[in-house]
């Protein structure tokens, strides 16, 4: 589960610097360029993607 | 004059489940100020109002706050849940915040487009006191006349706190209360009406908060003429009333219920819309 969670975290950081340089503006207001709050939304993603990577690498309670 | 009382509406009515976007479109139309929207200045000075209400949950909250942050940074360094009470709340809390955080970013924008009007803003309002009224009849049939035990809120389940986080989704609608959407989404999982306002007095907190350091950078954008003191004076009557307010409203859901401020909003909505259809306001 942990790569998943790492898979995802990957992405969602990845989407999240696509936003910030205005690349992409998926559903996104299209008279801003960069869409800040859509990145500030991904690195959050991303960031609790990883808390849930760091869960899923403990081992189980016996 | 106008800009402190539309701070003094602001800090009160984000609070009472009463919706304070639907009150920033009515009273201004209502008192037929001339309030522009989209004004760059105008949603800059709504950001700093927000600030201010979000710093006032923290403060009045504070000593939860520092426990449930200290719980969750412990379980994060642990990699494990303990299943302690402020660790319980806080992942809570940050569940919660998901769903209203993506339908935020992505919804705001499209949905004030389309609803952002006076006349929609009375109509959900209306709505509003429909939903506070049906929250409060199925409580009562559940919990009082079948006797079903009300649950603690360290009791709630993840899928619960999304449940409660989704309904607070509805507040992008003006005239949907954020506050009595998620009250009323606390009841039906069980939560009595003091845990249920506890919970979504801490769930707003973030989204606040969030709503108010991203939109931060419009105070620096062209064409934006907000004066400090004016902001700061705004920031910190918006501070106070959601202050005065969070302390209230915890005080009355004690013993109370939602329903008086279902009539309000029924009132207020009704004569609202009336007034839209006489062509008394625009």
């Amino acid at each position: 589960m942990k790569y998943v969670a790492l898979v995802v975290a990957i992405i969602c950081f990845l989407i999240a610097v696509l936003y910030a340089l205005g690349a992409i503006g998926w559903f996104a207001d299209p008279a801003h360029r960069h869409h800040y709050s859509h990145f500030a939304l991904f690195v959050v993603l991303g960031a609790l993607a990883l808390v849930w990577m760091r869960f899923a690498a403990q081992p189980a309670r016996p | 004059m106008q800009a402190m009382l539309l701070a003094v509406l602001q800090g009160v009515s984000e609070l009472f489940p009463v919706s304070s976007l639907g009150h920033t479109i009515l009273v201004p139309a209502l008192l037929h100020w001339t309030v522009d929207r989209r004004d760059p200045t105008f949603l800059a000075f709504v950001v700093v109002l927000h600030f201010g209400t979000a710093v006032a949950l923290v403060v009045f909250y504070r000593r939860e706050w520092l426990r449930i942050v200290r719980a969750l940074v412990a379980s994060v360094r642990r990699g494990r849940l303990s299943g302690a009470r402020d660790e319980h709340i806080a992942w809570l809390l940050v569940v919660g915040s998901i769903p209203v955080g993506i339908l935020g970013v992505y919804l705001e924008s499209p949905v004030r487009g389309l609803f952002g009007s006076a006349a929609f803003a009375s109509i959900f309002l209306m709505i509003n006191a429909l939903i506070m009224f049906a929250g409060e009849f199925f409580r009562r049939r559940q919990h009082e006349n079948r006797g079903k035990q009300y649950k603690r809120l360290e009791a709630m389940t993840w899928m619960q706190s999304i449940a409660v986080g989704l309904a607070q989704s509805l507040a992008l609608l003006p005239g949907i209360s954020r506050s009595g959407a998620s009250i009323v989404a606390g009841l039906a999982v069980d939560l009595d009406h003091e845990d249920a306002a506890h919970y979504s007095f801490l769930l707003a907190t973030p989204v606040i908060g969030a709503a108010a350091l991203i939109e931060m950078p419009r105070l620096w954008g062209a064409g934006v003429h907000v004066i400090a003191l004016q902001a700061l004076v705004g920031a910190l009557l918006a501070g106070v009333a959601a202050y005065l307010s969070v302390a209230f409203l915890t005080k009355y859901f004690q013993r109370n219920d939602l329903r008086p401020f279902g009539w309000y909003c029924l009132a207020f909505g009704a004569l609202c819309l009336g007034l839209i259809l006489k062509g008394v306001i625009a």
